[in-house]
């Protein structure tokens, strides 16, 4: 599956929505599809929140899933402009992080313990991509192209 | 039943009920909010104090969410935490059949106090 969503959180719904149809049209059990329809929004929702947040159809996001074998591939690219750096930064030290841990659901733990230790104030998670790690079983990269093009991707196995 | 308030945004409804005993907020359809603490934040405090207040339980009652974002999971988090330094009493009830809920609120168990005052219940 792929398809086109307008950097506008207006959207995220029906991305959902399309989601979610779409794995349960592969015959995947009901939780695996609320698993990897998640790790689609959830990737979605950064590229929206960190990307060139324009609304505009030129700075869309390009969202792949692909069912092959006992393996999920998503893909969610879109441009990013300079003000997308510290984010970049941040992504990769979160992946880095996970990636200290043996089980990602150590490091999902930490991460609540962490939050709840955050001023009322702090309105930002930073949970996301724990949450993929753990709740979907994936492991989680990104690159940064040459044409400003950032492409996160989470491959997960189905029966993992 | 003694009063009963309903809050939406978007596909996120939010069913506040005062009882004899508890004070319940229900959760239904789908939370995808991007900054949930102006929305869902005001009401769990509000209803946390309503609870306290009248030494009521605070019921957070997610069992007919199908989705929830991790953006969510923020507020619900932090108050938790402030029920857990303080003296009030809440239950967190998810649904076991929902995967999802189970591998989600399964995390929210480090709140739970072993004098059952914060429970983090899984129904079947």
């Amino acid at each position: 599956m792929k398809f086109s969503v307008k950097p506008d959180w207006n959207q995220l719904e029906e991305v959902n929505d399309r989601a979610s149809e779409f794995l349960r049209a592969a015959d995947l059990p009901s939780g695996t599809v609320d698993t990897y329809t998640m790790v689609i929004c959830e990737l979605v929702e950064n590229g929206i929140k960190y990307g060139r947040a324009s609304g505009e159809e030129a700075d869309a996001l390009e969202v792949s899933v692909d069912l092959s074998g006992q393996t999920i591939t998503v893909h969610v690219k879109n441009p990013v402009g300079r003000s997308s750096r510290t984010h970049l930064r941040q992504l990769d030290q979160i992946l880095q992080w996970i990636r200290g841990f043996q089980d990602p659901f150590e490091a999902y733990l930490e991460r609540v313990k962490e939050i709840s230790r955050e001023p009322m104030s702090q309105g930002k998670s930073g949970l996301g991509i724990v949450r993929i790690a753990y709740e979907g079983h994936a492991a989680i990269d990104f690159v940064l192209g040459e044409d400003n093009t950032l492409s996160v991707s989470a491959v997960a196995k189905l029966n993992g | 039943m003694e009063s009963s308030e309903t809050y939406r945004d978007g596909p996120l409804e939010i069913q506040q009920e005062a009882h004899k005993d508890s004070v319940t907020l229900a959760f239904s359809g789908k939370s995808i909010l991007r900054d949930p603490a102006e929305f869902v934040l005001p009401i769990l405090l509000g209803a946390m104090k309503q609870a306290f207040d009248q030494e009521k339980r605070l019921v957070l009652d997610f069992r007919h969410l199908s989705y929830m974002n991790s953006s969510t999971f923020t507020p619900i988090i932090k108050v938790l935490e402030k029920a857990r330094v303080g003296s009030g009493s809440v239950s967190v009830l998810y649904s076991k059949e929902l995967k999802w809920q189970d591998v989600s609120f399964t995390a929210l168990t480090i709140f739970a106090t072993s004098d059952g005052r914060i429970k983090i219940r899984g129904a079947e």
